[in-house]
């Protein structure tokens, strides 16, 4: 006899409500409050109400003269609203990386090389008092349930920096939000009584929908501030005049599809291991007319086509890639024989797009490239398709199908240095685990072993992704990047261990250590309970040479490849 | 495979080409230098050396002193012409007393283990990966013991009530369970061991009902996966152990090369 099915309640978007503590006094303060007080409830539909969006998906924070609120450079997942009292927002020069509890860039000097000539019998993770204090110029305070690191020479920081204030009703954060790039700048609260609304994503997405005021105020401020600059790097409008290109950013569409908070999700889904292609969200129907070129701005996809009774992946496609221009292209140049999209575009996680409309491409991009940029015309067979156009049939070929899909299913293409090992020259000698803990505090930080494709293995180290989900919700800045684009690094001394990055990095590759005192003892607070740090491969980034792990493989059977650029690894592979 | 092939071709040609400019000079100039014994042996030590160097670059990760897979291709190469000025220092005559007999036999056992290294190095990593089931050495007792564990409870647990699987298990699958197995069988790629129990399993079916039946099969899905980790200990058992032998024998080697340059010296009036 077959077993009884658990039967459960179907889970609903606000199970986890953003702060479970907003009451109706709130909702109501806030519904009272502009730009709310403006919106028209009736419009919003009623599985997701005004209210409830309010009720389930914002907080309200208070924060001291001070206080910082957002970190340039952080990835973060909400907006603010400035409720009462004032906020500055930090213009020129950035403040220092130790103001925001990073540590600054730069190799280790020829004395603290050679210490580690003499530190290799020492415990692993040994800290000093003075290490565990915050940098100078920054302070830390604990509040009910987080960490608030406040600037504490605040008049120094005003002389220096040129700063702009902002009050209430003000609104920031929504760029960053919305596209999931790094904040821009950093902001700290300028008076000892900011109250702030705090909006996740999802939330902001939906009042965006429903309200077309909100929508034509950030899509305004995201077309002035963020898009102009965007459209200018990406090669596909460098032939347009400037008149050309605001005709085109007036004109370009915003859409996101997938969720932001992917990483939670596939981690669950990873562990019980179904994870489903057939579930991410279509972005393109293979064989639908192509409404508009898709500039991928933030966030991954997948290629796929049908084949047989399902569908096979081709390729997967990065931030600054575009889909679909060439059957536009196609389209404009051979209007008797137009042919529909070729592929399925579905978002990985999430994928935040530009839409570049076909009338504006055919009208004003396609005629502005030149003939040699124009991308080749689509062969359509006369049989019904049974393979891939020769492009994307030779991703596929480079470095085989297996290894592509192993690589999109495990969601590897968000590596920009992953550890990749050739399990065929490989001798298991653990030569790259001791140099990786020689060079760091006898600790190795990652894992010789991971999921496998053939002789293809990536092992469990960070990966310093594309989109690295570790650095949202770091409440000291401790997580951050080297540089704008560069390697994900923790900084040791103001890392306070409370686990965020460890439970966001989707691939295990972050680990909590416990740290000692010179004596080897572990340290421990005032409770007894020792004191942990996060700690993860920071790709050797003081170390001169570049990371200890690839250098130290006699087979050269290890390397950091990033994995988004599958030509590297082609090339990898067939060495 | 471009580079690696590159790598050897670069290799031989160089190893080719110093080995032939070596036999000549010591054609051409062995009778005709009066010191050419210290000058060849000067060269070797020289040699000898540079190859453990290695070993050093290996223990200081953290300084720039360059890729150690050029260091190894290094290593590999140079060890090969070691091999040849050896032979012209003896100006390929046998070595005369206990002395010389020992410190040419280390030479000789370095040399053999460093070339069993490469032949294993090359071929055993190729093994295991087209075996799978990939193990860290370090976690195989933990993963054999869970095996073992979760074997003993199909099969002798407080619900496994078949007195035919628990005799079975008792018989020939505790001691297979137990420890690691088939060390020399693994090595040589032989699948008898395994195909003989899987056979056992097999007409072990003809004396089970429907339920017993699928508890064979999942002890014949462990007993897979537990050969699986004796094979991987095996290769990878080999791939650590040529370097116990080629490590302290090479110091062996450096202690008695030491010592014959202080008899050479002392026994000759010193350099001359």
């Amino acid at each position: 006899m077959p077993a009884a099915p658990t039967i459960l309640e179907r889970p609903q978007r606000w199970d986890a409500a953003f702060d479970a503590g907003m009451t109706d006094t709130d909702v109501g303060r806030l519904l009272a409050t502009a730009p709310f007080s403006e919106m028209d409830a009736e419009k919003f539909p009623k599985r997701t109400p005004l209210r409830e969006i309010l009720r389930n998906d914002t907080r309200i924070l208070k924060f001291r003269k001070g206080e910082i609120i957002v970190r340039q450079g952080d990835y973060g997942t909400s907006a603010f609203l400035i409720l009462k009292g004032a906020s500055r927002v930090v213009l020129k020069p950035d403040l220092a990386p130790s103001l925001l509890g990073r540590q600054a860039p730069g190799k280790k000097g020829v004395f603290r090389t050679l210490a580690q000539l003499w530190n290799g019998s020492r415990p692993p993770e040994i800290f000093s008092r003075s290490q565990l204090r915050q940098a100078a110029g920054l302070g830390a305070r604990q509040t009910k349930n987080e960490v608030r690191v406040f600037l504490q020479d605040l008049p120094r920081v005003l002389n220096e920096h040129r700063t702009e204030r902002m009050t209430a009703g003000d609104l920031f954060g929504e760029i960053a939000a919305l596209s999931r790039m790094p904040r821009t700048a950093t902001i700290f609260a300028d008076s000892d009584d900011a109250e702030l609304f705090e909006i996740r994503w999802q939330g902001l997405r939906d009042l965006m929908k429903y309200d077309d005021a909100l929508r034509a105020h950030i899509n305004k401020i995201y077309r002035e501030r963020a898009l102009a600059s965007y459209l200018r790097a990406t090669p596909m409008f460098q032939h347009l005049t400037e008149e050309q290109l605001e005709r085109v950013a007036a004109q370009i569409e915003f859409a996101t599809y997938g969720d932001y908070d992917w990483s939670g999700e596939y981690k669950r889904l990873a562990q019980a291991g179904t994870v489903r292609p057939e579930k991410e969200p279509v972005i393109v129907q293979e064989g639908d007319y192509p409404n508009g070129a898709v500039l991928l701005r933030a966030g991954f996809a997948r290629l796929s086509q049908k084949f047989g009774g399902g569908e096979r992946t081709l390729n997967y496609i990065g931030a600054g890639q575009i889909f679909g221009l060439q059957e536009i292209a196609h389209n404009w140049r051979t209007p008797d024989a137009p042919v529909n999209s070729q592929f399925t575009l579905r978002a990985i996680g999430y994928a935040h797009l530009l839409i570049v409309p076909t009338r504006v491409m055919e009208e004003i991009v396609l005629p502005s490239l030149p003939k040699d940029e124009l991308p080749a015309p689509i062969e359509v067979a006369q049989d019904e398709r049974d393979s891939p156009p020769a492009a994307e049939n030779g991703v596929r070929e480079k470095v085989g199908a297996e290894v592509l899909e192993f690589l999109t299913e495990n969601r590897f293409f968000n590596g920009t240095a992953s550890m990749v090992i050739d399990l065929d020259r490989c001798t298991r000698c653990d030569d790259c685990v001791r140099a990786c803990a020689s060079t760091h505090d006898n600790n190795p930080r990652f894992l010789r072993h991971g999921p496998a494709a053939g002789s293809l293995m990536v092992a469990n180290a960070c990966m310093h992704c594309a989109d690295p989900v570790c650095m949202i919700g770091c409440p000291t800045g401790a997580i951050h990047r080297e540089s704008f684009a560069g390697q994900v690094v923790i900084n040791p001394d103001t890392c306070i261990g409370c686990k965020a990055c460890f439970n966001n990095c989707p691939y295990d590759a972050i680990r909590m250590v416990e740290i000692r005192d010179a004596n080897g003892e572990f340290m421990v607070d005032q409770e007894m309970k020792p004191i942990a740090k996060a700690t993860k491969c920071d790709l050797c980034v003081e170390n001169h040479g570049g990371p200890a792990c690839e250098r130290a493989c006699p087979h050269g059977a290890l390397s950091r490849l990033n994995l988004n650029n599958l030509d590297a690894l082609a090339k990898w592979l067939k060495l | 495979m471009k580079r690696f092939r590159r790598q050897f071709f670069l290799g031989m040609f160089a190893l080719i080409t110093a080995t032939v400019g070596a036999l000549w000079l010591h054609v051409k100039f062995s009778q005709a230098l009066p010191d050419y014994a210290f000058l060849t042996g000067w060269i070797l030590f020289a040699a000898m050396l540079g190859l453990t160097f290695f070993n050093a670059r290996k223990k200081l990760p953290f300084l720039s002193l360059g890729r150690a897979e050029t260091w190894l291709q290094i290593h590999i190469y140079l060890g090969f012409f070691t091999v040849a000025l050896f032979l012209i220092h003896l100006n390929f005559r046998g070595p005369h007393g206990w002395f010389e007999v020992t410190l040419a036999w280390l030479f000789a056992l370095v040399s053999a283990s460093g070339v069993v290294g490469l032949v294993f190095s090359r071929t055993l990593p190729r093994r295991l990966a087209a075996r799978g089931g990939e193990a860290i050495f370090e976690k195989i007792p933990v993963l054999r013991h869970a095996l073992k564990t979760e074997a003993e409870n199909l099969a002798l647990g407080a619900d496994a009530k078949s007195p035919v699987i628990a005799e079975f298990y008792t018989k020939r699958l505790a001691a297979f369970f137990a420890g690691p197995k088939n060390l020399w069988l693994h090595f040589v790629e032989s699948r008898r061991p395994l195909n003989a129990l899987a056979a056992e399993l097999d007409d072990l079916r003809r004396f089970a009902n429907d339920a017993e039946r699928e508890k064979i099969a999942k002890l014949a899905t462990l007993v897979r996966q537990k050969d699986g980790l004796d094979y991987h200990r095996s290769l990878q058992l080999a791939l650590k152990l040529w370097l116990f032998v080629h490590i302290p024998l090479t110091y062996g080697l450096l202690v008695f090369t030491a010592l014959h340059v202080v008899l050479v010296f002392g026994f000759s009036g010193g350099a001359r």
